[in-house]
């Protein structure tokens, strides 16, 4: 449905983006992470055809937003970082200008339809200038929703709410995301993604450093085994799974492991242990541990640097 | 056609939301309210002097001693106003970030630009037919030419329709709308002068000079005559801003 190839943006002499490619399927529900300034809005920005790209292209269905702009962003439902709303006027006009520019047949029932589905049918008289912040975040939704796109894609829906504000803008996200509707979801919460999103694209100084399943993610990476006798040997045989990427023995006797992330790289490490006595299985990262990881550079020592860094994943692109 | 409309229409309403927009309308009809008052009983004055004076009875005239100098005075107060309310058009849809709207839908950039210029130049025909009733006192007091009149409105709006192209410009290059009121004005007062200029300039230069200010273009306007050149030197001029404007909203995707 979405496919990036090669994506570079050249802001002046800095590189936002430096040549990413992915993809995401139909009906997918992606989360975009990423510390600040890792490139997630510009891509998003390019995806929505609002910014063009220094070089390589953006493909919606097939479709280059560039050559087609208007074609795929009548396809494509954008919510920038900031809502974009007019805070003069009302819900009702806001979102029917919304509909009329995006070249919906009846703007007013397509807006009366993204009012409901948004749940802002009794401010929508109301100027938006009065409403909350969780209230805009939510007309910034309908002006997305509006033309009943295939692909959205929210920078940060979630930004600047407040817990209640920002469980409802979870719920309706879900709901969006039933059925054969593309999102792509930029955030720096974590949990939010993985209530929300399958798969996940981790960006750093504007490249693509991983992307996977969350739990393809979370079950890849570390592992760390205690066996009753460590040793050279334990250590030796375990470097020769394969799918085992580091091997590193810990002073009090554990062994830490970096293996892929399939189960029978792990049934494999745990055949591997059992002649060297086999207490304890533990492993797994948390998304949370594997983004720090990914997404470490320059700010102090990375607390995890002992695992080394790369190998995370099957898909994992320098 | 129709995005560009509802661009259109959007801008026509937020001049009515702000009071920007209000004071602009209010302000404009109470100085030119003013100068009517003023310079219809400076005229009227004139006029009862003339009428005892046999040698300047035929000279004095309503269309060439109050209309056209009720006009040019009418075209300074736009001068004045019209970067205020042009300041707003770019400027402000960056600073409220309310642009990301308008290019991720499907509408292009020349549309955007059309738009809101459109919008402009409504507000414009409102506040223009908002000093009607002096052309109408005029004809209960006495026998002007609806021609030179009408020639003279014509004159007004193209010339308002100019500061508002050059103001767009300027607020399509800042999202500080202080900065887009300070460059329109300045550039349309420089542009207003340069037909001064003809008295200092080398010769040749002057005429030049001349041609490309808009107060020279006025005057054949003001007198009832409508000549070619001056319409498409203002038309152009339109043209012209409105096209950099397109080109400078189309450059902000590629920066």
């Amino acid at each position: 449905m979405i496919r990036v190839e090669g994506l570079q943006k050249v802001y002046g002499g800095f590189e936002a983006v430096r040549g990413i490619s992915f993809e995401v399927g139909r009906g997918e529900v992606v989360g975009l992470l990423g510390p600040n300034g890792a490139g997630k809005t510009t891509t998003m920005r390019i995806v929505c055809g609002c910014i063009g790209a220094t070089a390589g292209r953006a493909l919606i269905d097939g479709r280059d937003v560039l050559e087609d702009p208007r074609g795929v962003k009548r396809r494509v439902g954008y919510l920038p970082e900031v809502p974009p709303v007019y805070p003069t006027m009302t819900v009702e006009d806001y979102v029917r200008f919304a509909a009329t520019i995006k070249e919906v047949d009846d703007p007013e029932a397509a807006a009366d339809r993204a009012i409901g589905r948004v749940g802002l049918a009794e401010v929508r008289h109301r100027v938006i200038d009065h409403l909350s912040k969780g209230y805009r975040q939510r007309v910034g939704l309908a002006q997305a929703l509006v033309h009943d796109p295939d692909v959205l894609v929210l920078d940060e829906p979630t930004s600047g709410l407040d817990p209640a504000q920002r469980v409802e803008i979870r719920e309706l996200l879900r709901d969006l995301a039933a059925g054969e509707r593309t999102v792509i979801l930029s955030t720096h919460i974590l949990p939010e993604v993985e209530a929300v999103a399958e798969r996940v694209i981790i960006m750093h100084q504007g490249r693509v450093v991983a992307q996977d399943r969350i739990d393809a993610l979370e079950s890849g990476g570390a592992v760390r085994l205690r066996v009753a006798r460590p040793g050279p040997e334990a250590e030796q045989a375990l470097r020769a799974v394969p799918g085992v990427s580091e091997v590193e023995g810990r002073p009090d006797g554990r062994i830490d492991l970096r293996i892929d992330g399939s189960d029978d790289t792990r049934a494999a490490v745990a055949a591997a242990a059992v002649p060297f006595g086999l207490l304890e299985l533990t492993g797994g990262d948390n998304l949370e541990a594997v983004y720090l990881r990914l997404t470490a550079g320059g700010e102090g020592p990375d607390p995890r640097e002992n695992f080394g860094r790369g190998g995370v994943s099957s898909t994992v692109e320098a | 056609m129709r995005a560009i409309l509802a661009i259109a229409r959007r801008e026509l309403d937020q001049y009515f939301a702000t009071p920007m927009g209000w004071l602009c309308l209010c302000g404009f009809v109470l100085v030119t309210g003013f100068f009517f008052a003023l310079m219809t009983s400076d005229y009227a004055m004139q006029a009862s002097q003339a009428a005892f004076d046999p040698y300047s009875q035929g000279q004095i005239n309503v269309n060439d001693w109050l209309i056209a100098p009720f006009f040019g005075n009418t075209a300074v107060i736009l001068l004045l106003l019209c970067p205020a309310l042009s300041m707003r058009l770019f400027a402000e849809d960056r600073r409220q970030r309310s642009m990301e709207l308008l290019l991720s839908s499907p509408v292009s950039s020349a549309q955007i630009v059309l738009g809101k210029y459109l919008g402009a130049l409504g507000f414009l025909v409102v506040m223009l037919a908002a000093t009607l009733h002096y052309s109408f006192i005029l004809h209960w007091l006495g026998r002007p030419d609806p021609g030179i009149l009408a020639s003279n409105y014509l004159a007004t709006f193209l010339m308002a329709a100019c500061f508002m192209a050059v103001g767009m410009l300027a607020s399509a290059f800042t999202d500080n709308q202080i900065v887009a009121l300070v460059v329109s004005f300045g550039g349309l007062l420089a542009l207003w002068v340069l037909s001064w200029a003809d008295a200092i300039a080398p010769s040749g230069w002057g005429t030049v000079l001349a041609d490309i200010s808009m107060l020279s273009h006025l005057e054949q306007l003001t007198k009832g005559l409508l000549h070619l050149q001056d319409i498409v030197y203002y038309l152009s001029f339109i043209g012209f801003f409105v096209f950099a404007t397109w080109q400078r909203v189309e450059a902000w995707r590629w920066q």
